[in-house]
């Protein structure tokens, strides 16, 4: 199915990033201070725009020099001075200019006067100022007219043996508007680029030819989802001219593609240089929006509107704001004033939409792309978030239609392709259905796995619907994935997604237990994790900050076992001393816009630290009466004063104070060095550590009495440890060292209750899980050993052994139900012998009081062995219904 | 209390009876040779996976010290059960002396342990001295004439023996699909096991088919790898319909493994079919007719059920396995054992 999609790249300017000039030099530099042209291309604006006033006293009749004038003016957000240097002259040659600048201040109608007169007077620029009159028409939705104007372009290019390297960008701008049409032309674009980068002469006016080219080429390359390919072109304007403004804003995009935070530092050097770049102020809000900032987004909204206040991308902008906030009379009233100027831009409903999905409000992403879809049949990137927010809300029919359309749209779309490819693979899953859930599981693991996950996922559905208040429609779609490729395809359309789960509200996804190493995660905490979204979004009208949901689901984490959810690590105590963690009041950039990898971890952690202050001091209804204000549309500082009624400093005050107060002891066993505590730490316990640091030095020394065989020693000095930072449970953790020395003393029940202490505090230690079961099977607690293997089962349940002694312990303890949860996870595990596999199911099926269970399965055993005796008489007492079946069989026979 | 001991004195009974009951004019000759070892732990392993092979044969499966042939670069570790040195020279003599002496229904069962080579298109098994090639083993096993001809190459690169061997009433099992996959072979281990141990007779009819053999030896290698997280690099397969093509996965409607799963080590070696013991009463007679009947539509039916409504093949699956029960559960009654 996949070999018919092959997606589209879009490429080829490799050979072009090697053509440009190297850095300025020295001579450069002198050059620069002495014309003007140098300098602007220097980046030196002043001293240009001097220069260049000089030259255009000096020969006022010249357009050259005026245009580029106009041009720099224009670069550092002069437009006063651009529109009037422009305005200075009657030529027709600054008309153009002059449009463009009238363009960037919102003043269209008169622009288009300026662009014609540019065109009717033959004016070297003529093709440029076609282009922008086909521009303005298709900003005020006369597409097809516009698309008619490109498409003469296309002539242009075709008819001229050479063309000036503006009309070239000129050509390439028009056919990437036809690539609505098609993508192909996209292709065509670039190429036209590469021969204006390669042109001789290589100047548009005064200016490098080689900047405007390949700040467009790097445009298109990031509207086509390229940002590999993007920055270089942007870093080579940059060379030349590091204030280069549309240059930055391109390169914050390109950062912003690939989720880094140096987009932030970039679009500030942008609108350094240029503050009134209504793009890099409507930009500079999205990423403020983005990261849950809604009040320093409306001031850049505000200023971008103040400068051209029909900016299509501002207004969107301003309705995302208020579609987010929930206020659907201005959002209403932006709406209007959108379709005003364009009754079909549908880029209005996608950028919102995009927003939407951001801070998780699927439902309403999908509503906006519909209506996105309505207005621009040829929106393919509204089909495509269509498609992909069906998906999320579980709709995979829809969906699928939805993304195979913007699919043939937009072949760029490495987010579209990879998730069909993904859907091609549906067939492989089961839907299995539970009271209130539909479990969709790879066939290969759906028998072993959907017992377990069912049952939790009912579980946790009782617990969190009584605790919230709150009952989610149901039934609810668990999606589990064994590659975790494809859960981060299902995630965010792209492989590389770190996380183990994802909740769309009533659709969660989360990683299998194949998809990662046997210990790296606790599948059954990640379920429990992902399902109290469902609740806090739910409550919420999905409107909850990423912070707060997230505290909130490693707190429900922590209260279902003992043992799951994050706890304390030395890491964190050492983060916090430097001052690494982020404030409260700056909690959600640990999430959206992490600095450094380890932040999103201690975010994480933060934010349940965070959720579990406020609900020891004032109660979880608090908890609630903060979910519900951010219903509303609330922010974090009204919520925190609404509703706990403190200034967001004084409850930033506070949670420091209750973490130092908490955590005293730890964070005096900690000592912060450059290496980092973890580093010492292992250090130590592998030896030529540092011994006299915190708790470490402990470690190290105990693990050395236990090597010489002084363990009465060694357990004092382990404890010490254990008391110093009891949530230590890293390599050559007290818990383990001080259970051997326990169990080598005989002292089984110290033992388990060293491993208890673990597992209660590391939900990922399998090894941990079996050593406690072995030792209570040793003290006959058939009960407590099966427990424990049930821990083990949520962080790997592939191993067969584990399943066999959960089967006997649950006979031995008389758990039937657990018998039978047992071997059907061996039947489900493929054994060899599978006939007796099945056979053990149906016994354990009829013992149980499942007579027609039990029937089903033993005839399975006998289909592969119809002459497999036990199975036989099995199936003649099922049929004579006698209830004797296990009692006939000899006891070893049962047994696995 | 009693009643349990009887059923374990049953079970010992039937264990024992499918062999004892089978055909007596088929039996099996063995042949092992274990290739050169190149170093101790590779000449221990081939040494240990040959004789233990060579005693299950003979403690297990009935075959006769005579009928087993067992050849190894260190015959002297061991000569209750070894034959002589696995040299070229000595293969040719083992091939020569069973063609001479097996009987036109006996089934040869060839096991070659060892180190295998592909170059220059030419696939060998090691030897002390001179080796053996694939095109070699062809016409030593052509010798054979239509025996029922079994041969296991569980060596390296061994892939390449199913084209040089396949032939109608052949079943040739290697180890790797090709002669590329080059890397040490663990399915050896796993097949030999699988007559050794307990866990390849997969329909519990008391006899380890050859097609059980190779599909227990391969799900073990499989098991064993994702175990050691390591990368896959021997794909064991089967061939028994005399294309050429071995299969790895086998299905009830596939061509290869229908010979296989009724070929089996041990005297009977052909049909594990239960046959009625010497002497029975015509009642006992006809009740190991109709279970062979109803075993045969058994088989029938499980070959049609991708084609079938479920539930209709469920309830008929069901109508024929209770009829079998219950005429097992007579046979054993008039056969002495509790029902």
């Amino acid at each position: 199915m996949s070999a018919r999609r092959s997606g589209l790249t879009l490429a080829g300017c490799i050979a072009v990033v090697a053509l440009l000039a190297q850095p300025a030099c020295a001579g450069q530099q002198d050059e620069a201070r002495s014309d003007p042209y140098a300098a602007y291309a220097a980046g030196d604006y002043d001293a240009a725009i001097r220069g260049l006033r000089a030259l255009v006293r000096s020969n006022p009749a010249e357009a050259r020099p005026r245009r580029t004038l106009v041009a720099a003016l224009a670069e550092v957000g002069r437009y006063d001075e651009a529109e009037g240097a422009a305005k200075e002259t009657d030529s027709a040659e600054l008309a153009n200019s002059l449009g463009e600048i009238l363009v960037l201040r919102g003043q269209l109608d008169e622009a288009a006067v300026a662009f014609r007169r540019s065109v009717a007077s033959r004016a070297a620029d003529r093709n440029t100022a076609r282009l922008n009159l086909a521009l303005l028409d298709y900003g005020r939705g006369k597409v097809e007219a516009a698309l008619d104007s490109f498409d003469t372009f296309i002539d242009l290019y075709n008819g001229s043996t050479r063309l000036e390297p503006k009309d070239l960008i000129a050509v390439a701008e028009a056919v990437r508007r036809l690539g609505v049409r098609d993508p192909q032309l996209f292709k065509d674009a670039v190429k036209a680029l590469d021969e204006a980068i390669k042109e001789d002469r290589g100047i548009i006016d005064g200016r490098p030819a080689a900047y405007d080219a390949r700040v467009h080429m790097g445009n298109l390359f990031l509207e086509k989802y390229n940002s590999t390919e993007a920055q270089p072109l942007f870093r080579e304007v940059l060379e030349k001219n590091e204030r280069h403004p549309e240059a930055l804003l391109g390169m914050a995009i390109a950062k912003n593609f690939d989720g880094s935070a140096e987009s932030m530092e970039l679009i500030g050097r942008s609108l350094e240089v240029n503050p009134d770049n209504v793009a890099a102020l409507v930009f500079r809000a999205r990423l403020l929006l983005d990261l849950e900032r809604p009040a320093d987004a409306k001031k850049d909204i505000d200023k971008a509107l103040s400068i051209d206040a029909g900016s299509l991308d501002a207004l969107s902008a301003r309705a995302t704001m208020e579609f987010l906030a929930g206020n659907d009379a201005a959002f209403a009233m932006t709406r209007q004033q959108i379709l005003a100027i364009n009754p079909v831009y549908a880029d209005l409903y996608n950028q919102v939409a995009e927003l939407a999905v951001r801070q998780r409000r699927y439902a309403g992403s999908v509503e906006l792309a519909t209506q996105a879809v309505a207005l621009d049949p040829r929106s393919w990137s509204g089909y495509g978030i269509l498609g992909l927010n069906e998906l999320r809300l579980g709709n995979v029919d829809k969906a699928r239609a939805d993304l195979e359309k913007s699919f043939a749209g937009d072949p760029y779309n490495p987010w579209i392709k990879n998730t069909l490819d993904l859907l091609d693979t549906f067939g492989e899953y089961r839907i299995v259905k539970t009271r209130r859930f539909e479990l969709m599981l790879h066939g290969s693991e759906a028998d072993l796995l959907a017992p377990w996950l069912g049952q939790l996922a009912e579980e946790a559905f009782d617990s969190l619907t009584k605790r919230y208040h709150y009952t989610p429609q149901t039934p609810v779609r668990i999606e589990v994935y064994p590659r975790h490729a494809d859960f981060s395809v299902r995630t965010v359309g792209i492989a590389g997604l770190g996380a183990l789960g994802v909740c769309f509200g009533n659709v969660l996804a989360i990683d299998s237990p194949a998809a990662r190493e046997r210990g790296d995660f606790n599948w059954g905490s990640t379920l429990w994790h992902e399902l109290a979204h469902t609740m806090t979004l739910g409550v919420s009208s999905h409107r909850v900050p990423r912070w707060f949901t997230e505290g909130l689901s490693v707190l429900e984490e922590r209260r279902a076992r003992p043992g799951w959810g994050d706890d304390l690590t030395p890491d964190f105590i050492a983060a916090w001393k430097k001052g690494d963690i982020l404030p409260f009041s700056r909690l959600n950039e640990g999430f959206v816009r992490p600095k450094y990898p380890q932040i999103v971890i201690f975010s994480y952690y933060e934010a349940s630290l965070v959720s579990q202050m406020v609900e020891e001091q004032r109660g979880f209804d608090t908890i609630l009466a903060m979910l519900e204000a951010y219903g509303e549309g609330k922010s974090d500082a009204t919520v925190i004063q609404d509703v706990l009624g403190m200034k967001p400093d004084a409850f930033d005050k506070q949670f420091i104070d209750w973490v130092e107060k908490r955590f005293a002891k730890q964070i005096d066993a900690v000592v912060v060095e450059d290496e980092g505590l973890i580093g010492r730490a292992l250090g130590a316990v592998r030896g030529g550590g540092d011994r006299n640091v915190g708790f470490a030095a402990d470690l190290q020394r105990g693990a050395e009495l236990v090597k010489d065989g002084k363990e009465a020693e060694a357990r004092a000095l382990l404890q010490r440890a254990r008391e110093q930072f009891p949530e230590y449970v890293g390599p050559g953790n007290a818990y383990l060292q001080l259970a051997g020395i326990e169990e080598r003393a005989g002292n089984l029940a110290a033992a388990v209750a060293d491993l208890e202490a673990l597992a209660a505090i590391n939900e990922n230690d399998y090894d941990a899980n079996l050593a406690i079961a072995g030792l209570r099977e040793r003290m006959n607690d058939a009960r407590g050993a099966a427990a424990a293997l049930e821990r083990a089962i949520y962080i790997s349940p592939y191993d067969k052994s584990l399943h066999e002694r959960l089967a006997d312990l649950s006979t031995k303890a008389g758990d039937r139900q657990g018998v039978v949860r047992a071997r059907r996870a061996l039947v489900a595990l493929d054994p060899v012998d599978k006939a007796d596999a099945f056979y053990q199911l149906a016994l354990a099926l009829f013992e149980a009081g499942d007579a027609a269970g039990a029937r089903r399965e033993v005839l399975n055993a006998l289909e592969i062995a119809p002459n497999f005796e036990r199975a036989q008489q099995l199936l003649l007492r099922l049929r004579s219904g006698r209830s004797d079946a296990g009692a006939a069989v000899p006891a070893q026979e049962t047994g696995s | 209390m009693m009643r349990r001991c009887s059923r374990l004195l049953l079970a010992a009974l039937v264990f024992v009876v499918p062999a004892a009951a089978r055909a007596q004019d088929t039996r099996s000759r063995v042949l092992i040779v274990s290739g050169i070892g190149g170093e101790p732990r590779y000449r221990e392993t081939f040494f240990e996976w040959g004789a233990t092979m060579a005693k299950a044969a003979m403690q297990r499966w009935g075959v006769p010290r005579a009928a087993v042939t067992f050849l190894t670069e260190q015959p002297e570790r061991a000569p209750s059960i070894t034959s002589g040195r696995s040299t070229k020279e000595e293969v040719e003599k083992a091939f020569a002396s069973i063609g001479a002496s097996a009987g036109p229904a006996d089934v040869v069962f060839i096991l070659l342990i060892g180190h295998g080579s592909f170059q220059n298109n030419e696939s060998r098994l090691s030897l002390p001295g001179p080796d053996l090639t694939a095109d070699d083993f062809a016409k030593l096993v052509g010798s054979l004439g239509s025996r029922r001809v079994v041969l296991v190459n569980v060596a390296s690169a061994s892939g390449e023996f199913v084209k040089a061997v396949s032939g109608p009433n052949r079943i040739v099992i290697t180890s790797t699909k090709s002669g590329m996959e080059r890397n040490e072979a663990r399915f050896g281990q796993f097949f030999v096991d699988a007559f050794a141990g307990d866990g390849a007779d997969a329909d519990k009819d008391g006899a380890v088919s050859m097609l059980e053999a190779f599909q227990y030896a391969r799900r073990e290698t499989l098991r064993q790898y994702e175990s050691d997280k390591t990368i896959l690099t021997e794909h064991a397969v089967i061939d028994d319909d005399g294309d050429g093509k071995g299969s790895s996965e086998i299905t009830e409607s596939a061509t290869d493994g229908r010979l296989a799963r009724s070929t089996f080590l041990g005297s009977g070696a052909v049909t594990a079919g239960a046959e009625a013991p010497p002497g029975a009463s015509p009642a006992l007679r006809a009740l190991y007719e109709k279970k062979k009947d109803l075993e045969k539509r058994v088989s029938e039916l499980r070959a049609l059920k991708d084609t079938m409504d479920p539930e209709r093949y469920q309830a008929e699956l069901e109508r024929l396995l209770v009829d079998l029960s219950l005429t097992n559960q007579e046979i054993r009654r008039m056969e002495g054992g509790a029902s």
